[in-house]
C-alpha cells in the first residue's frame, strides 16, 4: 500500500507545528546588555546596509518611526539614583511568530534558515503583522521615500528599497547571508563558518555585545553564549520562541 | 392542443372550495394564484412536497468538503510555514469549511428553489394580474378546449367571476 | 395583528407602494444629489489622494498601525448584523411586526456591507492588490494564507454578501411581479427581469416558502460566525487589549445593537419621507425599543465582564491597557460611549418613550455614535499599550483624510439606499397582506374594487 503509506507520511509532515525538522541553519543572535553602552552604533549600520529611508520631523513628530534597530531605553529610580537600561529591539525571528499565521497574502513566512521572512512584492499593506508582533518590530512605509544627495549615493545595491504601503522590519541581513551561503558553495559545498556572515549591526558594535551564529552548531560562540546563565528572551511567557538571546546586564549594586 | 381555464375568486376558501370541486371532477393540471402565500394548498392539490431541502442538504456537504479541500489543498501547493503552526491546521481549516458549507448550502438552496418552482419562466404560462392585487385565481390546464369550458362551468358554478376558457397555442 | 382604524385593503397596499416606486418628487432628487455629491467629495476625493499619497495622508503611526479605517470596518459590518438576522429570526419564530420592516433592514445589511467591504480597500496599504486575498490560479501559483484570520473575514464576508443579496431577492421576487404588472416602459422590463416569470402559483409560494425557510436557518449561525470572525482579527492576536475570549459575543452583541438602532434610524426616515406610517407603526418602533433595551443591558454586562476579569487578573499589561483606556487621554471618549449605549438605553423601559418617533430616532442615533466610539477605543487604544513600554506611543489623532472618509461612508451608505427605495419595494406587499383580513364578498373593501 505504498500510496497510502506516502500519503500518512506527508500527512504527518503536514500536521507537524512548525513544519521544520531541523532547520538548514538556525541562525541565532545573542546581545549581552552588560556589553551595550547604547551607542546606536548598530541602529546607524542597519540603517546603512538596508536603505532604511531617513523620515524626517514632520513624520517623527506624528510618531511613525522606521528604525529596524532601535534602542529601548528604561529609565529606573529617581534623581540621584538613576539608572538607564539600553535593551536593543530588532525583529526577533520568533519560531512561533505570531505575526506570521496573520498575513492573509502569506508576503510573510518562517524560511528554512529560521528566519521570519518578510516578501515586499507579496505584502498588500493591511498592517495586521504589525498588530500582532508583541515586540513591535515591525515597521510600515506610509509614504514613499526620499533620499536626499547624496545620500541617494550610499544606498546599497544588494538590498531593494520599499513602495509606500509596505511593511518591512530587521531581516539579519539575509543579503549578507545569502551571499555566505553563496560563496560557500562556490568553495565546493562547504558550509558556512561561524563567524563568516554578520549582520550590519552584530559587525558595527564597538562593544562587541552582539554574537551572531548557527545555534545548531555545538561548536558557534552563540552556542556558548546562550549557555551563559544570564541568557533570557524578552517576553518569553509569550512562547514565540525567539531567535534573539539576551545576557542580563550584571547589576553591580545588586545583593 | 392544450386549453386553459380560468376563474377569478373574492377570497381564498371560495377559491380552495372550488379547486375541490374541479379535483373532484378529475381535473389534475390545477394552480391556485393568490396574492398571499396560502398554507395548506398544495396538500389539498395533491402536490408533492418539496426537494429543495435535498438541494440544500448536498449543497452544504459539497461546500463543506470542498472548503476544507481548498484550504489544505492550497497551503500544500505552496508550502510556507508560519507562526510554528503545522502546514495543514485544523482550526482555521474548520472556520473555512464552515463559510464555504453555509455558502454552498444557500447556493443550493436557490437552485433547487428555481428548479422546483420552475423558474424562470421561458414560455408564458397562464396569469391573471388581478390574482397579483387581492384577487384568488384557479387555473386548470386541460387537454382539450371542451375540457376546459367544461372547468370553467365547474368554476362558475362555484362562485368565481370573469371564468374564462381558451385555448393557448403552447400547453 | 391589526392593522389601524380605517382598513387597509390589498388593493391599498399594492397602490401605495408602487406610488412610492414610480412617483418620485423633487425632494427625492435633490436628496439624491446630495448624497452623491457628498460621498464624491468626502470619500472618493480623499481615497484618491490617499491613494497618490500613502497611508501616511491618514493619522497613524507606530506602532498605532490600524486606525478609523478598521473602526469604520468593524462599525459597517456591525450595523449589517440586524437586518438579516433579525429578519431571519423574527421570521423562523413567526412574528408579525417584522412584515413591514423586514425589506428595508435587509437592504440596511446589504448596503453596510458593501460600505465595509469598500473601507477595507481604503485601509489596505497597497489596495491595487486586494485580489489577491482571493484563492484563484495565478501563474505565481500562490494561493492565500488560509491559516490568517483575516483570510476567515474573507471567506465569511464573502459568504454573507451572497447571503444577504440572494435573502433579499427572493423574498422580493413575489413583489417584483405584483410592481411589473403595474409599471410600464423600462421600469417593465426590468421588473419582468427580476421577476423571473413569478405567477404566484401555489406550488411558487410553496417552494418559496421553505426555500425562505432554510435560508433563514442557515443565515442566523452565519451572521454570528461573521461578527465573531472580525472579533477575531484582534482577539487572536497576542495584545493584552485584545487577546480576550469575551471578544466573540461582544462583538455580536454589539452588531446586533448597534444593527437594530440602525433599523430604527432607517424606519423613522422610511415612515416619514416614504409616506409610510399606515404600514410601520408604532408597534414596531415599540418592539425595536424592547429589543434595544434587551442589547442595551446585555452589552453592559459585556463590558462589565471585560473590565472586571481585566482588572481582576492583575496582569500588569493588562491593567495598563484598561487604565489606558478608560482614564487615559481617551477617557472622555469611554465614559461618552458608556453614556450614550449603557445610560440612554435605559429610557426604553418606558412604554411612552418607545412609542414616541423623534425620541426614538435621535436615541438610536446616540446609540451608534456611542457605538462607533467603542469600536474606534477597541483599535485605536489597544494598539499603543502592548508589552515593551517603550513602543508605548503618544495619542493617534485621526487625520482630516480619515475623518472625511467616514462621513463620506454614511454618504455612500445613504445613495445606495435611496437607490434602492426607488428599485425595491421596501415595504413587502405580500407580508403586509398577511397580515391584513382577507377581501370578502360584500365588504367595503370590494366595493372599493369593483
Amino acid at each position: 500500500m505504498s500510496f497510502f503509506d506516502d500519503f500518512l507520511a506527508k500527512w504527518r509532515e503536514y500536521r507537524k507545528p512548525g513544519y521544520y525538522e531541523r532547520f538548514d541553519y538556525a541562525w541565532t543572535m545573542t546581545i549581552d546588555l552588560d556589553r551595550c553602552t547604547g551607542c546606536e552604533a548598530c541602529v546607524t549600520a542597519c540603517q546603512a546596509e538596508n536603505n532604511i529611508p531617513i523620515l524626517g520631523e514632520a513624520e517623527l513628530a506624528k510618531g511613525r518611526e522606521m528604525q529596524w534597530m532601535r534602542i529601548e531605553r528604561y529609565w529606573e529610580g529617581e534623581y540621584p539614583d538613576v539608572k538607564l537600561r539600553f535593551i536593543p529591539m530588532l525583529c526577533q525571528h520568533c519560531d512561533a511568530a505570531p505575526c506570521e499565521t496573520v498575513c492573509p497574502v502569506s508576503a510573510t513566512y518562517h524560511n528554512q534558515d529560521g528566519l521570519n521572512a518578510q516578501v515586499y512584492n507579496r505584502c498588500i499593506g493591511t498592517r495586521s503583522c504589525a498588530v500582532y508582533c508583541p515586540y513591535d518590530v515591525r515597521y510600515f512605509n506610509y509614504t514613499d521615500h526620499q533620499w536626499d544627495k547624496p545620500l541617494d549615493e550610499q544606498l546599497n545595491p544588494d538590498v531593494t528599497v520599499r513602495e509606500k504601503g509596505v511593511m518591512e522590519k530587521c531581516t539579519f541581513c539575509i543579503q549578507r547571508i545569502r551571499q555566505a551561503k553563496d560563496s560557500a558553495k562556490d568553495d565546493g559545498r562547504r558550509r558556512v563558518r561561524d563567524g563568516e556572515v554578520q549582520p550590519a549591526c552584530v559587525q558595527s558594535c564597538p562593544a562587541e555585545a552582539l554574537v551572531f551564529g548557527d545555534r545548531q552548531d555545538p561548536e558557534s560562540r552563540v552556542s556558548s553564549m546562550m549557555d551563559n546563565a544570564r541568557a533570557y528572551r524578552v517576553l518569553e511567557e509569550l512562547n514565540t520562541l525567539p531567535s534573539v538571546v539576551y545576557l542580563k546586564k550584571v547589576d553591580g549594586n545588586a545583593g | 392542443m392544450a386549453s386553459n381555464a380560468v376563474g377569478l375568486f373574492r377570497n381564498p376558501d371560495a377559491a380552495l372550495a372550488a379547486a375541490g370541486r374541479l379535483k373532484a371532477a378529475g381535473f389534475a393540471a390545477l394552480d391556485l394564484i393568490s396574492p398571499i402565500p396560502l398554507h395548506g394548498v398544495e396538500e389539498a392539490l395533491g402536490k408533492k412536497s418539496s426537494v429543495i431541502k435535498r438541494f440544500t442538504f448536498f449543497g452544504a456537504l459539497f461546500g463543506g468538503l470542498s472548503g476544507f479541500a481548498l484550504a489544505a489543498g492550497t497551503a500544500v501547493l505552496y508550502l510556507h510555514p508560519t507562526g510554528g503552526r503545522p502546514i495543514i491546521p485544523f482550526p482555521p481549516f474548520l472556520i473555512i469549511t464552515y463559510e464555504m458549507t453555509i455558502l454552498c448550502g444557500i447556493l443550493g438552496t436557490v437552485l433547487g428553489f428555481l428548479i422546483s418552482a420552475r423558474l424562470p419562466v421561458i414560455r408564458e404560462r397562464v396569469y391573471v394580474p388581478e390574482a397579483a392585487v387581492d384577487k384568488f385565481a384557479v387555473t386548470v390546464s386541460c387537454e382539450s378546449l371542451e375540457r376546459a369550458q367544461r372547468a370553467a362551468a365547474i368554476l362558475r358554478e362555484a362562485g368565481g367571476e370573469i371564468v374564462g376558457a381558451a385555448s393557448s397555442r403552447e400547453g | 395583528m391589526q392593522a389601524k382604524s380605517s382598513p387597509i385593503s390589498y388593493a391599498d397596499v399594492n397602490n401605495d407602494i408602487v406610488r412610492s416606486l414610480v412617483v418620485t418628487g423633487p425632494k427625492y432628487y435633490i436628496t439624491l444629489a446630495a448624497a452623491i455629491s457628498l460621498t464624491l467629495i468626502c470619500y472618493f476625493f480623499p481615497w484618491f489622494y490617499q491613494l497618490y499619497y500613502g497611508i501616511g495622508a491618514a493619522g497613524m503611526n507606530h506602532p498605532q498601525v490600524w486606525g478609523t479605517y478598521l473602526a469604520s470596518f468593524i462599525f459597517w459590518i456591525g450595523l449589517s448584523h440586524s437586518g438579516t438576522l433579525l429578519s431571519c429570526v423574527l421570521h423562523l419564530t413567526n412574528s408579525a411586526w417584522r412584515k413591514a420592516m423586514y425589506r428595508s433592514a435587509e437592504a440596511m445589511t446589504l448596503f453596510s456591507l458593501m460600505v465595509a467591504a469598500s473601507m477595507v480597500a481604503v485601509h489596505l496599504g497597497r489596495p491595487w492588490f486586494i485580489h489577491w486575498s482571493l484563492p484563484y490560479p495565478n501563474q505565481m501559483e500562490m494561493w492565500p494564507n488560509f491559516r490568517s484570520p483575516l483570510l476567515f473575514d474573507v471567506m465569511a464576508i464573502t459568504t454573507y454578501l451572497t447571503g444577504s443579496s440572494i435573502f433579499i431577492y427572493m423574498g422580493s421576487i413575489p413583489d417584483f411581479a405584483a410592481v411589473r404588472d403595474r409599471t410600464t416602459g423600462w421600469r417593465h422590463y426590468m421588473y419582468r427581469l427580476l421577476s423571473l416569470g413569478w405567477r404566484g402559483t401555489d406550488t411558487e409560494w410553496h417552494r418559496l416558502g421553505w426555500a425562505y425557510t432554510f435560508l433563514a436557518v442557515l443565515i442566523i449561525p452565519l451572521a454570528v460566525s461573521v461578527h465573531s470572525i472580525v472579533s477575531w482579527d484582534f482577539a487572536l492576536s497576542v495584545v493584552p487589549a485584545l487577546h480576550l475570549t469575551i471578544f466573540a459575543p461582544y462583538f455580536v452583541v454589539g452588531a446586533i445593537y448597534s444593527g437594530t438602532a440602525g433599523i430604527v434610524t432607517v424606519m423613522f426616515v422610511l415612515r416619514k419621507y416614504m409616506k409610510f406610517e399606515k404600514y410601520i407603526t408604532e408597534l414596531h418602533f415599540d418592539n425595536l425599543g424592547k429589543l434595544l433595551l434587551a442589547l442595551s443591558l446585555l452589552w453592559t454586562y459585556i463590558n462589565m465582564l471585560e473590565v472586571f476579569t481585566g482588572w481582576y487578573s492583575g496582569e500588569s499589561a493588562e491593567l495598563e491597557a484598561l487604565e489606558y483606556k478608560l482614564f487615559g487621554k481617551y477617557g472622555p471618549l469611554y465614559w461618552e460611549m458608556i453614556l450614550f449605549c449603557a445610560v440612554t438605553p435605559l429610557l426604553c423601559m418606558f412604554k411612552r418613550f418607545r412609542t414616541s418617533f423623534v425620541p426614538m430616532l435621535i436615541l438610536s442615533i446616540a446609540i451608534n455614535i456611542g457605538m462607533y466610539t467603542e469600536r474606534f477605543l477597541i483599535v485605536g487604544t489597544s494598539l499603543s499599550r502592548k508589552y515593551l513600554p517603550d513602543a508605548w506611543n503618544s495619542l493617534y489623532v485621526p487625520s482630516v483624510v480619515e475623518l472625511s472618509i467616514l462621513a463620506g461612508s454614511v454618504a455612500l451608505f445613504c445613495t445606495l439606499f435611496l437607490i434602492f427605495v426607488k428599485i425595491f419595494p421596501s415595504v413587502s406587499i405580500y407580508e403586509v397582506k398577511e397580515t391584513l383580513p382577507a377581501p370578502e364578498k360584500g365588504s367595503p373593501q370590494w366595493q372599493a374594487t369593483q
